[in-house]
């Protein structure tokens, strides 16, 4: 079996709900090492579920086991002293810890960067926090909901002018988080030689969506000219059309803004008239009779199905795309071709489909093949491999109550 | 931002980046704020599209001025090859062969057809990692699918989670994925290069913008897999339903607004004496959170009458200060002047070699021993002679015939 990319590299995760865990889910689906340590009570993203027919249980939890698909797990009472030395020797030989504790916590429990680091210089350690390690608000209690909404994204891009801003309906801070703390902290482990060791990443949520989406766009223009837009609730407010419209089985992503696109959308809906009017040639002049175009454009969508207005769109080179629910993305036999769904057997939930790779590297493979860990499953394993501890000292650790009874 | 510089630690890997517009720039200026050599490779003959968008420095329409297209290309250099012209395609050939990895964000086929596509590359450059980000990747049915950044969530099932409560969908007005797969995209190739520095191979990744995205619905997607269940748009209620109240409030001021999220029992009856204890908030049902689950509609409301006539900074440190996870909502505005964004340096002022100052984003990730000195992002050719001459070795004489050819445009 070919080695995933990430081969060689050691991972240890004392993360809990979706930035770290995700985070640390990138590193172990392409290959790395990764060992997440999770409290007596596990990560309490085992008590989010999705559950099967929403009987809880901790072993059951989708959003868990999406997240942690791919690692080994163990249990330690990082409350305990005992729990805390068996994780600092852990940390002493790995490349990377990812956690996402709030600020000052694993310096509490003496987990922190400069401490591991002087028993292993090479660690590199990722910290993903709603806001940061540093300024004002760096010791704040913070949520995803918190994170999003402190970046400009919502108040801008997301909502209907005079109700509140909104999020996206997902951990949209959490995964930007995750995403970012991943690519820099790779970078920080592949030039570890160049730069003289290990360093500590302090990544917020917060701050890589307000810097690389909403700054990307518009801090530019809000510092010289002093313009700082809103939301409009409408897609693409400066041209038409471009925005979700309701269609006979949903919605649609209604995009016809080159002339192009716009004659190739007039073929779809059978060359109307009112298409061809002089005034609705430009798509910015469409923009500004919107509030005409928008309900003639209804009119016909409601008559029209997603997949059929979208096939027949793309099919003339307009970039309609169909608003997908969560069943019709994932049954959409594109996916099914390029073998993005993927099937993991797990000890408690059986079998489950899981979204697989997000993205393919045709000579080291990765994505998920082996399912989350259950409450505590490796702790003898990887206490035995990683420190040497025996059965009987093992059994201490069950007697100190610094680990729940290991299973065998 | 220097490539020698011994504390950033991608210095040393040269990168030659295709991409255009927003999500396939995000890609090499990730590896360049972390001390890549990347080369935006573009042309006059067909010239970036957000080198066009206002608005520009000092408002003069330039496409060597466009603030949103410096953002996105800061600390980047460009070479500017016409690859319509056989010479323009063999210098970026030339070039790629001194590269490590090669960067595009166009439709599947388009580099085929510049004679750069992986069949071309691979041969020029054994161990290259070359980078294709399509809307939905290299193969499948659609995968010649057109869409726009902001659209292509629509066939992830992220938007239809977007919008409030039970009504339709709202369209989210930016293209909150393309960063996302820049950033995401950082991280395929540096998978990548590790592998090549273990194997001495390279390869080429097939980074479906609509797959990565689609992690984002991981847990949404779960309720689907076990229970057949596809949620509609939540508003700004917690996606697992567990924390409550969740949500954004009214605040006093035009469009101001404060995020709370209630995650335990403590922080419920910790706002619950921040309010007063007032009778509707006392109710014993609402002391668990199924209780307040229950009646989360009402909650929100009253919640909302009781923030409406604060002010959203005071309101979020008192509520702080009670144990609660409280924080305003910012606009545009707000994050220039907001004390934390100042104090971590997320934006930074810098000033163009044309001679005005811009404000774009810092290293929004602060990193300990490397130290990111961010530049403003490049004029079209501004690395010419650096790359051309000084890596390419082309004399003075062939060089200034390449530029009359416009064949270097």
């Amino acid at each position: 079996m070919v080695a995933g990319a990430l081969h060689g590299i050691s991972v240890l995760e004392i993360g809990e709900y979706v930035s770290a865990p995700y985070c640390a889910k990138l590193f172990a689906d392409y290959g790395a090492d990764v060992v997440k340590v999770e409290p007596p009570d596990g990560d309490p993203s085992r008590a989010w579920g999705p559950f099967p027919g929403d009987v809880p249980d901790r072993e059951k939890s989708g959003t868990f086991f999406f997240l942690n698909t791919n690692k080994r797990g163990i249990m330690l009472d990082l409350t305990t002293a005992r729990g805390r030395d068996l994780a600092r020797a852990l940390a002493a030989d790995v490349d990377v810890v990812i956690e996402n504790h709030r600020p000052g916590r694993m310096a509490a429990w003496g987990l922190d960067h400069q401490t591991l680091a002087a028993a292993n210089p090479r660690l590199v350690m990722i910290s993903i926090t709603p806001f940061g390690q540093t300024g004002p608000y760096s010791d704040w209690l913070g949520t995803d909901l918190n994170a999003f909404h402190l970046s400009g994204a919502s108040s801008r891009y997301c909502g209907r002018p005079g109700e509140a801003p909104l999020e996206h309906g997902t951990f949209a801070a959490d995964f930007y988080g995750a995403v970012t703390g991943a690519a820099w902290g790779l970078a920080a482990v592949y030039g570890r030689a160049r730069v003289g060791g290990g360093q500590h990443l302090d990544v917020s949520c917060a701050e890589a969506i307000a810097a690389t989406f909403v700054g990307g766009q518009n801090i530019g223009g809000c510092a010289q000219d002093g313009k700082c837009e809103r939301r409009t609730g409408v897609g693409m407010p400066l041209g038409a059309p471009a925005t979700i419209l309701p269609c006979k089985d949903g919605h649609v992503w209604m995009l016809a803004l080159e002339p192009g696109q716009w004659n190739g959308l007039a073929r779809v809906m059978g060359n109307p008239e009112w298409m061809t009017v002089d005034i609705f040639q430009d798509m910015y002049q469409r923009a500004q009779n919107a509030d005409a175009i928008y309900p003639l454009l209804i009119e016909w969508t409601m008559q029209h199905g997603k997949r059929e207005i979208m096939d027949r769109c793309q099919a003339e080179g307009v970039p309609v795309t169909a608003v997908f629910s969560i069943a019709e993305a994932a049954e959409h036999p594109h996916l099914a071709a390029r073998g993005y769904l993927t099937e993991i057997e797990h000890p408690a939930l059986g079998r489950v489909r899981d979204l697989g790779a997000p993205f393919k590297l045709p000579a080291s493979p990765g994505g998920p093949t082996r399912p989350a860990p259950l409450l505590g499953e490796h702790t003898a394993a990887v206490l035995g491999e990683r420190l040497g501890l025996d059965a009987a000292a093992l059994a201490a650790l069950e007697r100190e109550g610094v680990v729940a009874k290991v299973r065998a | 931002m220097t490539a020698t510089d011994p504390l950033l630690p991608l210095a040393g890997i040269r990168v030659a980046n295709f991409g255009w517009v927003w999500a396939g720039p995000v890609v090499g200026q990730t590896l360049g704020f972390l001390g890549a050599d990347v080369l935006k490779i573009e042309s006059r003959a067909r010239i970036d599209l957000t080198r066009m968008l206002p608005p520009f420095g000092g408002g003069v329409r330039d496409p060597d001025r466009s603030l949103s297209n410096h953002a996105c290309w800061a600390g980047n250099g460009s070479v500017s090859l016409n690859l319509k012209h056989a010479d323009g395609r063999r210098l970026a050939r030339d070039l790629i062969a001194r590269c490590d990895v090669v960067i595009e964000n166009f439709g599947p086929g388009v580099m085929e057809d510049l004679e750069l596509g992986w069949n071309d590359l691979r041969v020029v450059k054994p161990d290259l990692v070359m980078f294709s980000m399509p809307a939905a990747g290299l193969t499948g049915p659609l995968k010649d699918i057109r869409t726009y950044g902001l659209s292509l969530t629509s066939t992830t099932g992220l938007d239809s989670l977007v919008g409030y409560g039970d009504g339709a969908p709202i369209p989210v007005e930016n293209a909150f994925s393309d960063p996302y797969n820049g950033i995401m995209g950082a991280f395929a190739i540096l998978t990548a290069l590790y592998h090549r520095d273990r194997t001495g191979q390279g390869q080429h990744i097939d980074y479906s913008q609509q797959e990565a995205v689609m992690q984002m619905v991981g847990p949404a997607f779960m309720d689907y897999a076990l229970n057949g269940r596809s949620a509609g748009p939540l508003g700004n209620r917690h996606p697992r339903a567990a924390a409550a109240p969740h949500g954004v409030f009214p605040c006093t001021g035009e469009d101001r607004w404060i995020a709370i999220a209630v995650t335990g029992d403590d922080a419920w009856q910790a706002l619950v004496d921040a309010m007063d204890r007032p009778a509707w908030a006392t109710a014993p049902a609402l002391t668990t959170l199924a209780g307040r689950l229950a009646a989360l509609d009402a909650l929100h409301r009253q919640l909302a009458a009781w923030t409406a006539p604060q002010d959203d900074y005071a309101l979020a440190q008192r509520l702080q200060s009670a144990g609660i996870a409280a924080t305003p909502v910012l606009n545009v505005a707000d994050l220039l002047r907001d004390p934390h964004w100042r104090a971590r340096g997320t934006f930074i002022e810098v000033a163009h070699p044309l001679g005005f100052e811009e404000t774009i984003y810092g290293a929004y990730v602060k990193t300990s021993r490397s130290r990111i000195d961010v530049r403003p992002g490049p004029r079209i050719g501004q690395d010419n002679e650096r790359v051309l001459k000084g890596l390419l070795g082309l004399d003075d004489d062939r060089y200034r015939a390449l530029v009359e050819a416009r064949a270097i445009y």
